[in-house]
Order: C-alpha cells, then sequence, then structure tokens
C-alpha cells in the first residue's frame, strides 16, 4: 500500500466510486424525505454530514499507504479508549490508562512490524500481534502491586482489561490487514460493509421496526432492523466480489455472515457497556454519531473474523 | 466485595469543544502525556533555536506555590518560562491567558487548552471573577501562575505599565513571587510575525518577593505593581543586552 500504488490500484478507484455514490444516494434520499414527503430529518441529516468527513478522511488515510492505515487505526482506538474510560471513570486511573494506552500502541507496532525470519519477508508478525495481549494483562496486573494497593483494583484491572481488549486489539486487527497485497480489497471492505449494515439497521429498524432486539441492553435496537443488515451484509460480497476475486462461494458467505452478525454483536456489546454505565453515547465527539467508540463498535468482532478467516484461506503478504 | 461504582458520568454529553473550554480541566494520561511530550520537543528547540539560556534557574526551585511574573512581548515568552519549571510541575502551571484571544478559535483554544494548560483570564470584563480564580488555584501548594501583567504583549520590547490586579492577587497573601525577565524575545518572534526566527532567547529569574506584609488598599496594590515593574526592569539594567 502506497499512494502510487493507490492511484493506479482498480480496486481502491473502485471503491471511490463506490463511497461517492453511496454518499450522494444518501444525501438524495435524505433530501427526498425532507423536500417532498416533509419528514423531520434534522437529526439523520447531522448524521449524514458527519459521514461525509468520515468518508473522507477514511480514503485518505487508505491512500496513504500502509503505514498511515496502521497509524490511523491506532489513533482512532486510543481516542475510543479515551471515551471509554471517561464514561467508565477508569481516566481518574493514570496508571491503568497509561498502561493501557502503551498496549494500544504496542498493538499499532505489532501490525507494523514484519516476521524476522519468515520464510515469505513481508509477511505480517502475527504471532506478535497475539502475543501483545498477554503481555498486556501482565502489565495490568503488575500495577497494582507497583503502588502497594488493593482496594477498588479489581474494577480498575477489568475496565482496563476490557478496555484495551474490544477496542485496542481486536479493533487493532484493521490495521494488520494493511499488510495483505489485497489491502485495498480488504480494508476497503470490512469498514464499507460494517457501515452499510449500520445504515441498513437503522434504516430497516426505522421503517420496519416492531419487535425489540434485545429490550434489556438497547431500546432501540430491533428483530426487523438486525435481519435487514444481515440480509445486505449477506448480498455485498457478491456485490463487491471484485474487491476478492479469490474468495469461492465458501468464503464469500463466510464474510457475509461475519460481517452481517458480527457488526449486529460488536454494536450490542458496546450497548451492555453504555446501558450499565447509564449513557446514550460514549461521548459527542462526532455529531449526529456519538462517539468514536460509537462508530467502531461494528467492528470489534467483524475485524479480527473477516483477518482470520482471510488469512486462513490466503497468507496475508 | 462492593458494587462496582462509576461515578455516574456528569458531562459525558457536553461538546468537545465545550470541554476543551472547562475550567479546572481534568486532563486524562493522554492529555498529560501529549503535554509532556510536547514540552520537552519545546524545550530542545528553544535550546537549539534560539539558544535559550537560563540565568537564576535556583529561584524557582520550591515546592511551595509561585507567581511568575514576567514582560511580554511575545509569544515565545509563555513557552521559555514554562521550559524553565521541571517536567512534573508542568501540569500544575498555569499561564493567564487572554480568553478573548486564545479561547475564542479552535486551534488556538486547543493549544491554550492541551499544551499550554492556560488558565482563560478576561481581561476586559469580569477581571474580579478571573483574579478570584487565581487565588483558588493559588491556595493549592505546589500551583505556579505565569502572570504577565503588562496585559498583552509590547510591539517594542519597552515595559508598558504593570496592571494593577497583580497586586491585588498578592498583597496580603503568602505566596512567593518571582520576576522574571525574558531577554530577546521580541527579536525572535515579535508580535504579528507568523514563525519565529532563529535570534538568542535568554530568561533571567529574580528573586522571589512576598508581600504578605502588606495591606490590600488601592494605593498598596498600586505600589506592588509599580515594585514588581521595577523590579522586571531592574533585571534589564543588571543583565539585559539593551
Amino acid at each position: 500500500m502506497s499512494p502510487e500504488i493507490a492511484l493506479h490500484d482498480p480496486v481502491f478507484h473502485a471503491y471511490v466510486w463506490i463511497v461517492l455514490i453511496s454518499l450522494v444516494v444518501g444525501g438524495a434520499t435524505l433530501g427526498f424525505l425532507r423536500v417532498v414527503l416533509k419528514k423531520d430529518t434534522a437529526s439523520m441529516f447531522r448524521t449524514y454530514w458527519s459521514w461525509l468527513v468520515i468518508a473522507g478522511l477514511g480514503l485518505a488515510f487508505v491512500f496513504a499507504g500502509r503505514i498511515a492505515t496502521i497509524l490511523g487505526v491506532t489513533l482512532l482506538a486510543i481516542y475510543a479508549f479515551k471515551e471509554f474510560s471517561r464514561a467508565s471513570k477508569l481516566c481518574r486511573d493514570r496508571w491503568m490508562t497509561g498502561a493501557v494506552y502503551a498496549g494500544i500502541v504496542a498493538v499499532g507496532i505489532a501490525s507494523l512490524v514484519s516476521q524476522p525470519r519468515g520464510e515469505e519477508p513481508g509477511v505480517a508478525w502475527y504471532g506478535l500481534f497475539v502475543a501483545v495481549p498477554a503481555f498486556e494483562i501482565a502489565l495490568i496486573l503488575l500495577i497494582p502491586i507497583l503502588r502497594n494497593r488493593a482496594r477498588g483494583e479489581l474494577q480498575q484491572m477489568s475496565l482496563a482489561i476490557i478496555g484495551f481488549f474490544c477496542i485496542g486489539w481486536t479493533f487493532g486487527h484493521l490495521g494488520l490487514l494493511a499488510n495483505a497485497t489485497n489491502a485495498y480489497g480488504f480494508i476497503c471492505y470490512i469498514i464499507f460493509a460494517t457501515a452499510l449494515s449500520d445504515v441498513a439497521a437503522f434504516a430497516f429498524g426505522k421503517i420496519f421496526g416492531r419487535h425489540p432486539l434485545r429490550s434489556g441492553i438497547s431500546p432501540n435496537k430491533t428483530w426487523e432492523g438486525a435481519l435487514g443488515a444481515f440480509g445486505v451484509a449477506m448480498i455485498l460480497p457478491w456485490l463487491l466480489r471484485f474487491s476478492f476475486p479469490f474468495f469461492g462461494v465458501w468464503q464469500l458467505i463466510l464474510t457475509g455472515l461475519i460481517v452481517g452478525i458480527g457488526g449486529q454483536l460488536g454494536d450490542l456489546s458496546i450497548s451492555v457497556i453504555k446501558r450499565d454505565i447509564g449513557t446514550k453515547d460514549m461521548a459527542t465527539s462526532i455529531p449526529g454519531h456519538g462517539g468514536v467508540l460509537d462508530r467502531i463498535d461494528s467492528l470489534i468482532y467483524a475485524a479480527p473474523l473477516f483477518m482470520l478467516m482471510a488469512a486462513y484461506y490466503y497468507p496475508l503478504r | 466485595m462492593k458494587k462496582w461504582r462509576y461515578h455516574s458520568p456528569g458531562d459525558l454529553q457536553r461538546a468537545p469543544l465545550d470541554r476543551l473550554r472547562q475550567f479546572p480541566r481534568k486532563p486524562d494520561m493522554l492529555v498529560l502525556g501529549l503535554r509532556s511530550i510536547v514540552a520537552l520537543i519545546i524545550r530542545g528547540l528553544l535550546r537549539i533555536y534560539n539558544r535559550f539560556e537560563i540565568v537564576g534557574h535556583e529561584n524557582l526551585r520550591t515546592n511551595r506555590s509561585l507567581v511568575i511574573v514576567a514582560n511580554h512581548c511575545s509569544h515565545l515568552d509563555t513557552l521559555c518560562l514554562l521550559a524553565a519549571l521541571p517536567l512534573r510541575k508542568l501540569h500544575r502551571a498555569f499561564p493567564a491567558a487572554a480568553s478573548d484571544y486564545f479561547f475564542q478559535s479552535v486551534p488556538r483554544l486547543w493549544i491554550a487548552a492541551v499544551i499550554v494548560n492556560a488558565l482563560p483570564f478576561s481581561r476586559q470584563v469580569r477581571v474580579r471573577q478571573s483574579l478570584s480564580l487565581c487565588e483558588q488555584l493559588l491556595a493549592t501548594p505546589g500551583t505556579i501562575l505565569i502572570i504577565f501583567p503588562e496585559g498583552t504583549r509590547s510591539t517594542t520590547g519597552e515595559l508598558r505599565e504593570f496592571k494593577s490586579g497583580i497586586g491585588s492577587l498578592v498583597a496580603g497573601r503568602d505566596v512567593a513571587v518571582v520576576p522574571c525577565l525574558i531577554d530577546g524575545s521580541v527579536r525572535a518572534w515579535p508580535k504579528g510575525q507568523r514563525l519565529p526566527r532563529p535570534r538568542k532567547v535568554r530568561l533571567i529569574v529574580g528573586t522571589p518577593r512576598n508581600y504578605r506584609q502588606r495591606g490590600r488598599d488601592k494605593v498598596d496594590i498600586c505600589a506592588i505593581a509599580a515594585e514588581l515593574r521595577d523590579a522586571v526592569n531592574e533585571l534589564r539594567q543588571r543583565n539585559g543586552s539593551n
């Protein structure tokens, strides 16, 4: 991945067009709702303007190359963890948050370096990437020992470990995908597909939503929305088959399942945290979306599963 | 085991810009780390680019609260004074910054809140309120207030009259007041220039003084302001190059 390759890469070109067309279609739909049907779309338009910024930034980072993509993923994870630590009041504990930030940076570095003695040079060093959580948990367990304190430490340690795992590590798999030869296809697909299935869940839920999906967790999510998102996620791999032309039927089905189910599960698992803390959104950093964590939550299952599935069939190099 | 408590999140729904404006701040590890790293970089740059030099460093060595009073002709002044402090005191140092200048536009606001840890000081209205904020901060031991009593950057390098607010802040209060002179910053980065130039900058730290015994009436307050101005002027006569 580099700007020169991106300029001539047909997959990247295609995604620029796909994103542009989806944004235009989305904008036109919202405009239709507002002008013709006279619906109240103010909040949806706020979400839409933010989508424009997200799409622009995302494409810019992917265009800028491998290092920029990994850097972008790491920065997003850092910011998302900042929001998580603020919401859970872990941020008062500077040692714990410091350890998690260090861990997230380590995840970024681990996805950057290549295998030192691999048979094929240039292969991402997945072994190091997988070892980071072990050392990170050891570091977090070490902190209460170093400051000779036990009171309330279990809560702090648990919050730090969950935060690191859900936000730093699982989401960090996205950066690891940047090492693949087919990085543009993989990264653009997984981000676009989770985003689109999120939008589909919202739209289907808004139109057909009757039966609550998990009434104890999130009152606004419905079975209809989830099924709609699932349907979109299952169809999408076939429509965007050019992003991974070497995928067979099984891999395409797996991709659909990962995005369709994983996306929803990620959303719900962050909702559990938010519900217990007692807030609707983690923060207000993205107008109309909530916090950064509310935006990337659907990737916390989808990114690692998709990366593993892709690496199982085709070595990442 | 006790029930876990998340301490109900009060300000989660506040907009990011509002949170930057809020004072006193509650910085998290990310902000503290970023501030320390940037401070180190600025220190290195000042040493190399401006051949920055500190005279009388020992006058700043105390664990009690300090009010640093200095002449002001450049943005470099704040950076120089911050560079003279030990890194662990950086997060307890508050340069008073004009809220009409630093707390309006977003980039300046971000720099003021995250990098410099500035204290929003309103120069025109609500001066009393800003001063009482300073007083509250000084009550915590180890606080360092950086104040430019001229109230604005001088374009010529001449020392303007000191505002009397500095007098009312320190009169009758047991707090060390350190007069400082920043020499050369008007040539290195004058007002209106976009970027600093590689000119030599020196920081001369005077001996601390204490105005605990002084009264708080208007005459005394103005006298203290004048005395401090004389102290800074004297530093220039003894050490200054111009």
